[in-house]
């Protein structure tokens, strides 16, 4: 019996060493993805801008995917017709080509850990290799207006003080003016408009699109979603990555759209629907990596000199909780499940709030990660007391477990049986029971995915060589802390923290009061050095909250001999016992 | 459903259950004692039935023989 559990222990451990670097490879392909990608190709699918015929409107904009030439970022930017973004969060410029904003750079963030790095780049325009943009316009008797149209600006500089409206006139006389305005975060706002100046009556419809590559796209991770997403019918709607979502070719998920556009990890674009009836809102694939997201409003007729007006808002910046929190509470459904909290939402949210309360106190996210953990263990005390109470009580009750255990000795079940009547008549049991276990488990969980979801600790340093709490530990004990020229592959990539984490948990184990049987000593005497390998790629901040923990573990642990010194005798007598 | 809860009852046993301590209060463990509950009252009161133990399963929580009734 003892030697299959062994065996089967063996095993196990065997299994999640190499399951590990598997799994980690399935959960973050971009390691394993190191060949570039091909650079875009020339596809020339002419946009037939949906087939003539269709007076009532239009419910697709039709599959862009023409001109494809590759553009440089800098020319693309350095174009006359644009005018100027600036806000305390963003800065960067509306292309009057084709009513678009397609150049967003987030002030706030910058692109790594290196503090001369420029700010991160939400939005590129079309055709430079990290194209990204949104753009207004109208669908006039089912014919979307073109997007190589010029528009007219009536000011230089959009800024929350001062919004810029764009105008333009068809060959029919119908006049569309797009006014748009920003706040001081990342929410802009476009009032579309159109006036019938023709002699006939016009169908308009306006619409709203994000396009974007997916080839900058964050990995779709188990614990953060990447790719389309939305709230539609009051339900979160975020089942497809971007590879599900080219082969399903389109999707238009059911229900009234609240918001939709793409996520990244950090990172959010979406269109919010004004007040009116939409047509469709919904996602599709458009080839060579292109994706889109379309919000249509309803075909209304126009009569002469009559005229509509549609308002849109779009999200373009990072997801920071409180901000998408504070668009929730006016009136955007669900805004802030554009985190994928998941279940564990209920626990993840106070973590963040402890976390940056704590941050707010002391100024360093590593220190508030050890406040918090002293926290948590703090709680836990109590059931850490108690179970040593009762370890004191179980000495006045030995002579009567060692005559148990001497009568029933060939009968393990039996004496297992007469040793839980024991603790009942005497009212005292050593063991903790499950619950104290499995509750941390939905806080360990938790602590994880707010390390990997929460922009608040992007890019936050620790101290010395950890500069970034949310990254793996970039020191490597095997290249001698990047001393020797080469990367450590995969899991043997183990840095300081890693080892650490081994350390204090062997010595909490080393110092655990419960009585084991010698398998469950062999397996203590592995697991922490397995565990070391299966941590060494998480989150600098996880390893931290953990290493934390165990040394507080060992305090305690102290403490409480301290305080009965009659069992740590108990104990010492034991260990030379079994020596 | 039912045999969902059993097989995630069965996983915590042959995975993590062996590579922690010993911690059980109680005999039945509160995992065989989810799987006896499931297999005899269904997933929703078996189900409670186990959340219930388990939420008995602390130091102030009781101890000893505690089999399915």
């Amino acid at each position: 019996m003892d030697n299959r559990n062994f065996l089967l222990a063996v095993v196990l451990s065997g299994l999640l060493i190499l399951g590990w670097d598997l799994g980690m490879r399935f959960f973050y392909p971009e390691a394993s993805i190191s060949a570039p990608m091909d650079a875009a190709e020339p596809v020339s699918q002419t946009s037939a801008a949906d087939a003539p015929g269709t007076p009532k409107g239009a419910s697709d904009l039709g599959a862009d995917a023409g001109k494809m030439q590759v553009i440089k970022l800098n020319d693309a930017l350095a174009s006359p017709d644009r005018v100027v973004i600036d806000t305390p969060r963003i800065a960067g410029s509306i292309n009057l080509v084709g009513a678009r904003i397609d150049d967003v750079v987030l002030k706030d963030y910058r692109q790594t850990v290196k503090k001369d790095s420029g700010p991160v780049r939400l939005f590129a325009p079309e055709g430079t290799p990290d194209q990204y943009f949104a753009e207004f316009g109208f669908v006039t008797g089912g014919v979307r207006q073109p997007s190589t149209a010029r528009w007219q600006a009536d000011g230089a500089k959009l800024t929350p003080e001062t919004p810029v409206t764009l105008t333009r006139t068809d060959a029919d006389g119908v006049s569309y003016a797009i006014r748009l305005s920003v706040d001081k975060d990342y929410m802009i706002t476009a009032e579309q408009s159109a006036t019938n100046g023709s002699p006939a009556a016009a169908i308009i419809q306006p619409f709203a699109l994000i396009k974007r590559t997916d080839r900058n796209a964050t990995p779709d991770q188990f614990v953060a979603h990447a790719g389309p997403v939305g709230v539609f019918g009051g339900t979160l709607w975020d089942p497809h990555s971007y590879e599900e979502l080219a082969e399903l070719g389109g999707e238009k998920p059911e229900g009234a759209a609240s918001w939709l556009g793409f996520t990244d990890q950090y990172w959010l674009s979406a269109l919010v629907p004004g007040k009116g009836e939409t047509d469709s809102a919904g996602f599709r694939s458009l080839g060579d990596s292109l994706f889109r997201s379309d919000l249509i409003y309803a075909a209304q007729t126009v009569p002469t000199a009559g005229s509509l007006s549609q308002q849109t808002r779009l999200y373009a910046g990072a997801k920071d909780s409180e901000i998408l929190d504070s668009y929730e509470d006016s009136g955007i459904t669900y805004f802030g499940k554009a985190i994928s909290w998941g279940w564990f939402e209920i626990i993840e949210k106070p973590i963040l709030w402890l976390l940056r309360t704590l941050n707010g106190l002391v100024g360093n996210f590593g220190v508030a990660i050890i406040l918090l953990t002293v926290i948590i263990r703090g709680a836990m005390f109590p059931i850490a007391q108690k179970q040593f109470a009762s370890m004191a009580a179980m000495k006045a009750i030995q002579p009567k477990m060692k005559e148990i255990q001497e009568r029933f000795k060939d009968d393990k079940q039996r004496q297992q049986q007469e040793i839980m009547k024991l603790y009942k008549d005497e009212k005292v049991n050593p063991l903790a029971g499950c619950l104290p276990l499995v509750l941390q488990i939905p806080i360990f969980f938790a602590l994880y995915k707010v390390l990997v979801l929460a922009i608040e600790m992007r890019h936050e340093p620790f101290f010395a060589w950890i500069r970034d709490l949310s990254a793996p530990d970039p020191a490597h004990i095997l290249n001698l802390f990047g001393m020797l020229p080469y990367d450590v592959p995969g899991f043997l990539a183990i840095g300081p923290l890693a080892i650490l984490l081994g350390v204090t948990m062997w010595l909490t184990f080393k110092l655990n009061p419960t009585a084991m049987d010698p398998v469950q000593q062999q397996m203590f005497a592995i697991m922490p050095w397995i565990l070391m390998f299966v941590m060494a790629p998480f989150a600098a901040g996880l390893l931290l909250y953990w290493v934390t923990s165990n040394i507080l573990t060992l305090a305690q642990q102290s403490y409480l001999y301290s305080k009965h010194p009659q069992l740590r005798a108990a104990a010492a007598k034991e260990k030379a016992a079994k020596g | 459903m039912k045999h969902l809860l059993i097989l995630i009852a069965r996983f915590w046993q042959i995975g993590p259950s062996r590579l922690l301590p010993p911690t059980c209060r109680y005999s039945p463990s509160c995992s065989q004692y989810a799987i006896e509950a499931i297999g005899k009252y269904g997933a929703i009161k078996g189900g409670w039935m186990a959340t219930k133990r388990l939420m008995r399963c602390h130091p102030w929580g009781g101890h000893g023989h505690d089999p399915v009734p």
